[in-house]
C-alpha cells in the first residue's frame, strides 16, 4: 500500500508544478491580447481608431491592476472550481466550451491513431524479432525510414497523392458540412471517411518506432535461460513466442506508451494544419498566437492530466503486470 | 492588410511514393465544403473551428456585419461614390456639424416579422454609447426619434468626421430583442434576427451557412446560399481553391497574374488599398533612440530604394505607386497635394538625393562604402513577421539596395507576438507593415490614426495606432479644423490637406514603399456580377463587413 500513497504524492506534487509552470510560462511570451487583437482586426480591414482598442480592453477586461501574485492565486482558487476562465480569443466563450468542442476530435483520431500504430509495431515487431534473419528483416529499414522522414512532409506528400490526384480521400476537414452533426450513420460515417487519412499518416510515421523497439527486446528476450527452459518442456513455439517472449519484451513498450498517450493532445498541431481537421492542436496555435492565457493554461492543463494521468495508471499497471517492480520498492 | 500569407509554397507531388500499402478505395472523393450549385463557398480566412459568435458588436463575431445586420449606409472604401443606401435613405449635416439628420426606409422588416422602426435606430446608438465595451467608434451623440422614419442625431462638437463610423458602421439591431439583454457586448446571438438580405440557416463548428432572407425589403437576394467554412489557414486556403472546393477568398497565391488560366472558371482582382512602408521609432522625444530619428536618414531610405525592383521581387508586380502624402494616388486622386516635393513616390532609385542627405546631415562614407557619423556607422535593424514572406523578400530587396546607398540595413524576423508587442511600445528602429484605411474613401481617417498627436504615446507605453510617435503641431491643428468642415466641401479641405501631406513628407516618420495590393480570387463561371475594376462596387474582399454582404446582394448564379 505504501507503494501506492508514495506515488500518488508524488503526482500530486507534479501536478502542481505543472499548473504553476502552466501559468507563468505563458505570461512570458511577449505582447498582450488586446493589441494582437487590434492587428489581426486591422488586417482583416478593420479600423484602427483609438475608440476601438478602448472599447476591447474594457469588453476583455484586460487591465492589470491585479499583481502576478494575485492573479496566481485567483487562478489556483478558480481551478480548484473547476473554472478555467473565458477565452480571449474565442470571446465570450468559456475555455471549457471550447476545449469541450474541440478535445473530442483529437481524442478519438489521434487516440484511435495511436492506439493502432502501437499495436500493429508491437505485433510486427513480436514477427520480425522472433524471425530474425529472414526476409521479415528488410521491415525494419522500412518502417524506420518512414518514421525518420518529417512528418509534415509526409502527410503533405499523402494528401496530395492520396486526395488531390488521386481523390480517394477527403482533402480537408473534419466531416461533411452538409451533414447533421450528431449520432446518425451518414454523419459518423463521414467522419471516420475524413479520418481516415490524417491516422494513416500518424500510424506510418510512428509505426516505426514501436515496431524497432518491440524488435530489439524480442531479440535479447530470446537469450534468456527461462526461453531455453520453454523450449526444452517442448512448448509449441506460438506459445512461446507470446506468452514468453513477447510479454517480457512489451515492458517497456508500455511505459513508452503512457508518454505517447499525453501527446496525443498535444501532437496533433501538425495533423490538424495538415488536414484542416477540428482539434485541440490548431486550438492551442490559436491560444499561443493571440495571447490567449486562459485558453493556454486551459489546454496545457489538459495535457498535464493526460500524460500524469497515463503514467499514473501505467505506473499502477506495472505493479500488477511486473510484481518485481513493487518488491524492490 | 492582405496579410494572410502563404508561409510555404508546396509543389505539386512528388512522383509516386511506394508505400507498401494497400489502401481499401473508398469511392467518393469530392470536396466535403464545395456545396450545391446554389451555394457559395467562402473562405475568410479562418484558422482553425469556428466559434458561434453572431453579435455584430463583438470583436469575435464571425459574421453578421452587413449580411444579417445592417448598417444605415453602405460607404464604399475602393471608390469615391455617395454612401448606398441600405437602412436609411437620405442623411444630412447641419451647418456647424452637431446634427444629423437620418431618414429611413419604411419598408424593412426583422426576419422575426417585426416592422423595423426609428426606435431600433435610436436604441442602437443609445446601447453603443451606454456600453464602453461595445462603443468602439467614440460615439457621443444623442439619438432621437423625430418619427417612425425620422432619427436625430445631435452632437456638442462638430463631428463630421463620426458620420462614416455612425452611418456605416452602427449595425442596427432590434429593440424588441436586444432590450431585453441584460449584458449585450457579452451575449452571442446564437439565433441572430436582424434585417439583413441573409439569415442564420446552420451553424458548425467547422461551417456555417447563411440563406437569403425571403423578407429582404429588396426582395430575396439571387445569391441563395452562402457557406463560410473554417480551414488551417492560408496554405489550406490555397489547396481548397485548387481542388475548386471555394468560391471566394481573400490573399495572396502563387503565380497572382494567372489565375485564370491556373484555377480554370476563377478570376482575380487586386485592389490597391494599403501603403506598404517602413514604420519608424521616429519621435526622440518621446523615446526613440536610433539613427532613424533623423529626418536625413529616413529620406535617404526613402530615395535610395528601387521600388521597381521592390515591387517585381517581393509583390509580384502586384503593388503599385504610392504618394509620399499618403493619399492613395487612384481613390483620392483628387486630394494629393500639388504642393508636394513627389507627387509620387520615384519608382527608380535616386542615389545622388540620398547621398546629398547623407552628407549634409554630417555623415561620410567609410572604407567599406557605409556611411557613418561620430564613428557610428549608418545600420538600422527591420522588425518582419517571420512567415510573411512577400514583406521578408522586401526587406531583404530594400537591404541590397540600400547597401549601394551606404546604408546597412538587416532583417530581424520575430514572431507576431513580439512584432506586434515591439510597435505597440516603439521598441524597434524600423518595422515593415502597412497604413490601413479608414470607414469612408477619405484620407482623413488613415491621417487621424497613423499621424495624430492624439494616437501615440512615449516609448514603453502602448501607442495605437500611431506607432512612429510622430508629432506635429501643424498637422494636428490641421486635423482638428478638418474635423469640424462638412466632408462635402472639398475646397474648403484641401488647404489642410496640402498641409498634412508637405509636413509629412517633410518628416517621413513612415517611409513609403509601394501601395499594396489586396487580392481576391472568386468562381466567376459559377456566379456573375463580381466587382471588377471597371465597376469597384465594394471592396472585394471576402472578410471586409459589411462589403462582402455588398458583393453578395449584387451576383447572380451564371446560368
Amino acid at each position: 500500500m505504501r507503494y501506492y500513497a508514495r506515488k500518488l504524492g508524488f503526482y500530486l506534487v507534479a501536478l502542481w508544478a505543472a499548473v504553476t509552470l502552466n501559468f507563468f510560462i505563458p505570461r512570458m511570451m511577449p505582447g498582450n491580447p488586446v493589441d494582437i487583437l487590434m492587428a489581426k482586426l486591422q488586417q482583416r480591414g478593420g479600423t484602427v481608431d483609438p475608440a476601438v482598442r478602448r472599447s476591447y480592453e474594457l469588453l476583455l477586461g484586460a487591465d492589470h491592476s491585479d499583481s502576478l501574485a494575485q492573479q496566481y492565486f485567483s487562478y489556483l482558487s478558480h481551478l480548484l472550481h473547476g473554472d478555467l476562465g473565458v477565452s480571449v480569443s474565442a470571446y465570450p466563450a468559456k475555455v471549457s466550451d471550447v476545449i469541450g468542442q474541440s478535445l473530442p476530435w483529437t481524442i478519438v483520431l489521434i487516440g484511435m491513431a495511436t492506439l493502432i500504430s502501437f499495436a500493429l509495431g508491437l505485433a510486427l515487431g513480436t514477427l520480425v524479432g522472433w524471425k530474425r534473419g529472414t526476409w521479415l528483416d528488410s521491415v525494419i529499414p522500412g518502417t524506420t525510414v518512414l518514421a525518420a522522414v518529417p512528418y509534415f512532409w509526409l502527410a503533405l506528400i499523402l494528401a496530395a497523392l492520396l486526395s488531390s490526384t488521386l481523390q480517394w480521400f477527403p482533402l480537408l476537414g473534419g466531416y461533411d458540412v452538409s451533414l447533421a452533426m450528431g449520432w446518425n450513420w451518414p454523419f459518423i460515417s463521414s467522419a471516420i471517411y475524413h479520418g481516415i487519412l490524417p491516422a494513416l499518416t500518424i500510424v506510418i510515421s510512428s509505426v516505426g518506432g514501436w515496431l524497432l523497439g518491440m524488435r530489439n527486446m524480442m531479440v535479447s528476450t530470446a537469450a534468456e535461460d527461462y526461453m531455453l527452459t520453454a523450449r526444452a518442456k517442448g512448448l509449441r513455439n506460438r506459445r512461446i513466442m507470446i506468452r514468453y517472449a513477447a510479454r517480457n519484451a512489451a515492458l517497456p513498450s508500455v511505459a513508452g506508451f503512457a508518454t505517447s498517450l499525453g501527446f496525443v493532445v498535444s501532437g496533433s498541431v501538425m495533423t490538424e494544419q495538415v488536414f484542416s481537421y477540428p482539434g485541440i492542436g490548431g486550438r492551442l496555435l490559436q491560444a499561443v498566437e493571440n495571447n490567449d492565457y486562459a485558453l493556454m493554461q486551459g489546454i496545457f492543463l489538459v495535457i498535464t492530466v493526460a500524460v500524469l494521468g497515463a503514467n499514473l495508471l501505467v505506473d499502477l499497471l506495472y505493479g500488477l503486470i511486473d510484481p518485481r517492480t513493487r518488491a524492490s520498492n | 492588410m492582405s496579410r494572410i500569407r502563404s508561409e510555404s509554397r508546396r509543389v505539386g507531388i512528388a512522383g509516386a511514393v511506394a508505400l507498401g500499402l494497400v489502401l481499401t478505395g473508398c469511392s467518393g472523393g469530392g470536396g466535403t465544403a464545395g456545396g450545391g450549385s446554389d451555394t457559395l463557398v467562402a473562405y475568410t480566412g479562418q484558422a482553425g473551428d469556428y466559434q458561434i459568435n453572431f453579435n455584430p458588436y463583438s470583436p469575435t463575431a464571425i459574421d453578421g456585419p452587413g449580411t444579417i445586420f445592417e448598417p444605415l449606409f453602405f460607404y464604399n472604401i475602393a471608390r469615391k461614390d455617395n454612401p448606398a443606401p441600405r437602412l436609411g435613405t437620405a442623411f444630412s449635416w447641419n451647418k456647424q456639424g452637431t446634427e444629423l439628420s437620418i431618414t429611413l426606409r419604411s419598408d424593412a422588416k426583422w426576419s422575426d416579422g417585426k416592422k423595423f422602426t426609428a426606435d431600433d435606430v435610436a436604441f442602437t446608438l443609445d446601447m453603443i454609447r451606454k456600453n464602453p465595451g461595445m462603443n468602439s467608434t467614440g460615439y457621443s451623440g444623442r439619438a432621437t426619434v423625430v418619427d417612425a422614419t425620422h432619427v436625430k442625431i445631435t452632437f456638442d462638437k462638430p463631428s463630421f468626421s463620426d458620420g462614416p463610423q455612425i452611418l456605416g458602421k452602427s449595425w442596427i439591431v432590434p429593440k424588441h430583442i436586444w432590450s431585453k439583454i441584460t449584458k449585450p457586448s457579452e451575449d452571442v446571438m446564437k439565433q441572430p434576427v436582424g434585417t439583413g438580405p441573409y439569415k442564420l440557416a446552420v451553424f458548425k463548428p467547422q461551417a456555417f451557412t447563411l440563406e437569403a432572407n425571403p423578407d429582404y425589403y429588396g426582395g430575396a437576394p439571387a445569391l441563395k446560399k452562402v457557406r463560410f467554412v473554417a480551414l488551417s489557414g492560408n496554405q489550406s486556403g490555397a489547396d481548397a481553391l485548387k481542388s475548386g472546393q471555394i468560391d471566394w477568398q481573400t490573399g495572396p497565391v502563387p503565380d497572382v497574374r494567372n489565375v485564370s488560366k491556373n484555377y480554370p472558371g476563377y478570376k482575380a482582382i487586386t485592389v490597391p488599398m494599403n501603403q506598404a512602408a517602413l514604420f519608424t521609432c521616429a519621435n526622440a522625444d518621446l523615446g526613440c533612440s536610433g539613427p532613424q530619428t533623423d529626418p536625413a536618414v529616413r529620406k535617404a531610405v526613402y530615395y535610395a530604394m528601387d521600388r521597381t525592383q521592390l515591387n517585381a521581387l517581393a509583390f509580384e508586380n502586384t503593388a503599385s505607386e504610392i504618394s509620399p502624402g499618403f493619399a492613395l494616388p487612384e481613390r483620392d486622386r483628387t486630394v494629393v497635394s500639388s504642393r508636394l516635393t513627389d507627387r509620387i513616390a520615384p519608382m527608380n532609385p535616386q542615389a545622388d538625393k540620398a547621398a546629398r542627405l547623407l552628407q549634409d546631415a554630417g555623415y561620410t562614407k567609410g572604407s567599406d562604402g557605409i556611411y557613418a557619423k561620430g564613428g557610428k556607422k549608418l545600420a538600422l535593424t527591420v522588425k518582419v513577421v517571420s512567415g510573411w514572406t512577400d514583406y521578408i523578400t522586401a526587406v531583404n530587396t530594400i537591404a541590397e539596395q540600400l547597401k549601394k546607398a551606404g546604408i546597412k540595413l538587416t532583417a530581424q524576423q520575430v514572431s507576431w507576438n513580439e512584432w506586434s508587442d515591439a510597435r505597440g511600445r516603439g521598441h524597434y528602429q524600423l518595422l515593415i507593415d502597412s497604413l490601413s484605411q479608414g470607414p469612408a474613401p477619405d484620407p482623413y481617417y488613415l491621417y487621424s490614426y497613423f499621424f495624430s498627436a492624439k494616437t501615440t504615446a512615449r516609448v514603453g507605453q502602448s501607442a495605437n495606432p500611431n506607432f512612429s510617435r510622430f508629432k506635429d503641431a501643424e498637422v494636428d491643428a490641421a486635423l482638428d479644423a478638418l474635423k469640424a468642415i462638412d466632408p462635402q466641401n472639398t475646397a474648403a479641405r484641401q488647404p489642410y490637406y496640402d498641409t498634412i501631406q508637405t509636413e509629412i513628407e517633410k518628416s517621413m516618420p513612415y517611409i513609403p514603399l509601394l501601395t499594396g495590393g489586396t487580392t481576391s480570387e472568386f468562381n466567376a463561371s459559377k456566379f456573375s456580377g463580381w466587382p471588377s475594376d471597371d465597376n469597384l462596387y465594394a471592396f472585394p474582399a471576402v472578410w471586409g463587413r459589411p462589403d462582402n454582404s455588398q458583393v453578395f446582394l449584387h451576383l447572380k448564379p451564371a446560368k
